[in-house]
């Protein structure tokens, strides 16, 4: 997988204009309508140049985009909603992205993203409150588990019970492959702290699995 | 700082490993990419081909695997696309086949559109021209088609885009009865209401297009569209670019 993380071409040290951008975008993702001028980017005669970038992107970083997304906690029916989300807001601060740094763009306002979107779903449950939170089902076996379904609904479970911050370092560790100081960059935490959530993430996994391994063992020799 | 290795490679569990994969692996589909595009009003890299063959003279042109047939380029070429539609909307007979070239890298040319349409509010009765939102609303067809794949509802949207592009939104929302008529619960029939209402505001119906987009409001609050919709929902004269 390319490493085209945080390149910043200027070589000064500082964070990529991309993370103020970003920051500035997610900050209001709830509620884009208010502030979306009528005649942004996203509209259908946008010049043929800014068409050509966004296409590009949207080319270039669109499974990226969705992986991270679905890994950071939204669920497969929002994928296609959110995903949307993140490039309109991408089109809207196209501007302020500077060459090279777009994945790191996309990679921060999609995290930011997907917490918006857990944060809805939170209030969701909470409303529904007589939904039981999703309990751990390790009825798993080693069949089971060649059922991609099933072992994305396990992901999505063992994922779920980590905590936001274990979660997302994790995610970018394990499936984006980034090394530890970009993901201290993108998330603006120090490296020590990226090491510590991994270490506790990579337990918390382990931890799981075996749970897994060890119930379907059981069940298997009832 | 000590780069530990993956546990996907480390790894000797098969539990772990198939979850780590899952992780890796997962991939938009390919309605995820069409709607973000069309989310983003960017025309697909999809160029259309109209193959001869009769066409159906009671639809402005129908879209069937048989009438049209649809190539993706490797670079696009979709400004042939509208071409091809408009040739075979205005013949509605047997249109001239067109073959799109692989090899043109501007999509859609977007320089300075010019509405040649004059406003219309209300068109006279007996006109001749039947503007979108004087229309009925749309009825499944009697005759149910084969299914539209989702490549033939990105290409007639794309074939409006580039159409209202050149400056021509009439032709643009005629494009857009067509794929309402052919696609009535098309995946992407929310990105072409908004087409259609930009097509609207831009033809100088302001009054019409802030109708329906107080409508999709009303509809989908929680589309991811609405920004756009409420873009059209306040008072102003036709928008331009």
């Amino acid at each position: 997988m390319p490493r085209l993380f945080l390149v910043d071409s200027s070589g000064s040290g500082q964070p990529p204009a991309a993370d103020e951008a970003s920051q500035a975008a997610v900050e209001g993702v709830g509620e884009e309508a208010a502030d979306m001028p009528p005649d942004d980017s996203a509209r259908p005669s946008g010049n043929a140049a800014r068409d050509g970038r966004l296409r590009g992107l949207v080319d270039g970083y669109i499974d990226f985009v969705a992986r991270v997304l679905r890994n950071a906690g939204t669920p497969q029916a929002d994928i296609d909603d959110e995903v949307q989300r993140t490039f309109i807001i991408a089109a809207r601060r196209l501007d302020d992205v500077r060459p090279g740094s777009e994945k790191s763009f996309l990679l921060q306002t999609a995290l930011n993203v997907a917490a918006h979107a857990r944060r809805t779903i939170a209030r969701r449950r909470e409303v529904a409150s007589e939904h039981a939170p999703d309990t751990f089902d390790a009825r798993a076996t080693p069949e089971q588990l060649t059922d991609q379904k099933r072992v994305r609904h396990l992901l999505d479970q063992i994922l779920d019970q980590m905590g936001s911050d274990l979660r997302t370092v994790f995610v970018l560790y394990e499936f984006e492959e980034m090394n530890m100081a970009e993901i201290a960059e993108v998330l603006r935490i120090p490296s020590g702290t990226v090491a510590s959530r991994l270490r506790r993430a990579r337990a918390e996994f382990r931890a799981r699995v075996g749970m897994i391994d060890g119930l379907s063992k059981a069940e298997r020799d009832q | 700082m000590t780069e530990l290795r993956r546990l996907l490679d480390e790894s000797d569990n098969a539990t772990e490993k198939a979850l780590l994969h899952a992780g890796r692996s997962y991939r938009s589909g390919r309605e995820t990419r069409a709607k973000t595009l069309a989310a983003l009003g960017i025309a697909s890299s999809t160029a259309v081909v109209v193959a001869s063959g009769s066409a159906s003279a009671s639809l402005p042109f129908k879209l069937t695997g048989a009438k049209l047939l649809i190539a993706v380029s490797a670079v696009g070429a979709v400004s042939l696309a509208p071409v091809a539609y408009r040739s075979f909307y205005k013949s509605h007979g047997t249109p001239p086949a067109v073959t799109a070239p692989a090899a043109r890298s501007a999509p859609v040319h977007v320089a300075a559109p010019v509405v040649t349409a004059p406003p219309v509010v209300e068109a006279p009765a007996n006109s001749s021209v039947v503007t979108a939102d004087q229309r009925p609303p749309a009825r499944p067809a009697a005759r149910v088609a084969e299914p539209v794949s989702l490549a033939q509802e990105l290409a007639a949207l794309d074939a409006a885009r580039a159409t209202m592009a050149r400056g021509d939104s009439q032709g643009a929302l005629l494009l857009l009865d067509g794929y309402a008529k052919t696609c009535p619960q098309g995946r992407l029939r929310l990105e072409a209401e908004l087409l259609r209402i930009d097509a609207l505001a831009k033809s100088g119906q302001t009054q019409a297009a802030k109708k329906r987009a107080e409508a999709f409001l009303r509809h989908h609050p929680g589309s991811v569209l609405a920004a756009r919709a409420r873009s059209y929902t306040e008072t102003r004269g036709a928008l331009d670019d």
